[in-house]
């Protein structure tokens, strides 16, 4: 009985990894419904520089106090070739706080300047080991992952912001300078997966 | 009448004051859940007040704290540090007393404090073995009362 619980123990240690630093970006042709009515991929979502993918949704408090920044990045560096998209897996939420109805609303209330979509069956949040929103992802012009984690180190007082890991990931990779830190943590809300 | 609005309000504050919640940081939780070596297991539960499926699973795992003697449950609150209040008022609409915490450190620090495999999500569960002090499990997210029960077993006997 012992040895089937620490199985069991080490299976969920095993669920906790995730997209390690170097790997491709996964399911790149994985269908997700975004709120302009259409289809897209991460392919779709591409930029020439870099592809900039969001773990996201419409009520998690840390993805409220974190989500202006989204704007501003994306204002910032989408003109700069980074391909930037929103990803809302919270699957067992899509007939009520996460319907496309409400990603619309909540997208058009924030200014979203980007594409903001639902992940059919959370595969993207399987394949990159997003356990939780808002995760970041950036990959290089060749798809491979550069960052993962947070935007900055305060979500509730943008001023008080002492270190802006994801805009400094980003200008590093621009430049071609190397990026330090490249992964980093935040507290978020779980995905909601079925 | 003066008398019953005196018990009333004095049953109110006693009410009010029931839970100790403590400002604290990684090191300190873990130095709590050290003291408890050789007596007990513990089960620490890191949540927040607006994490619907921290508050959902809450009531079940005060239960599992109230039915084994030898388990230790240990709240830690993620809430931002400016609803301080908030937290207490649901600590204490839950019946807890006793010492409970409430993070004061910056996130980063605080989640490769509390366990370094932990990406951030919640609410986040480790089971420290009675004996050992060891963990013995851990997991992210909302999980079954089955799930905590097993892990609660084997922390008893480790």
């Amino acid at each position: 009985m012992k040895k089937i619980l620490s199985i069991l123990t080490g299976i969920t240690f095993l669920i906790a990894g995730e997209l390690e630093i170097g790997s491709t970006m996964p399911l790149m042709d994985h269908q997700l419904a975004d709120i302009s009515g259409k289809s897209m991929t991460l392919t779709d979502a591409k930029g020439d520089a870099g592809t900039l993918v969001i773990f996201s949704c419409n009520t998690c408090p840390w993805v409220l106090a974190w989500e202006d920044r989204y704007v501003t990045l994306a204002q910032e560096f989408i003109p700069k070739g980074i391909g930037l998209i929103a990803v809302n897996s919270n699957e067992s939420q899509f007939e009520s706080d996460d319907s496309m109805e409400e990603m619309i609303e909540h997208a058009q209330e924030m200014g979203y300047n980007f594409p903001y979509t639902q992940d059919p069956g959370s595969r993207l949040a399987t394949a990159f080991g997003a356990r939780k929103t808002p995760h970041i992802y950036l990959f290089d012009e060749k798809d491979k992952l550069v960052y993962r984690g947070a935007i900055d180190d305060n979500a509730r007082k943008p001023r008080k912001v002492k270190h802006t890991f994801l805009a400094d990931a980003l200008n590093a990779l621009l430049t071609g300078e190397k990026i330090d830190p490249v992964s980093t943590k935040a507290l978020g809300c779980s995905i909601k997966f079925n | 009448m003066r008398v019953i609005i005196a018990i009333i309000f004095a049953f109110f504050l006693s009410g009010c004051s029931r839970v100790e919640l403590i400002e604290a940081n990684s090191k300190t939780i873990h130095d709590h859940v050290s003291s408890f070596k050789g007596e007990k297991a513990v089960l620490l539960n890191v949540w927040s007040t607006w994490c619907v499926p921290c508050v959902e699973e809450f009531p079940m795992i005060v239960n599992l704290g109230k039915e084994f003697k030898d388990l230790k449950v240990v709240f830690v609150s993620a809430d931002f540090d400016d609803h301080f209040d908030g937290v207490k008022k649901f600590l204490n609409k839950q019946n807890i007393s006793g010492v409970s915490f409430m993070k004061n450190e910056k996130d980063q620090p605080f989640i490769n404090g509390i366990h370094p495999e932990w990406s951030g999500s919640l609410p986040f569960t480790i089971l420290f073995g009675k004996n050992s002090g060891t963990i013995v499990n851990f997991w992210e997210g909302q999980e079954p009362e089955s799930k905590f029960r097993q892990a609660i077993h084997l922390a008893l006997n480790e």
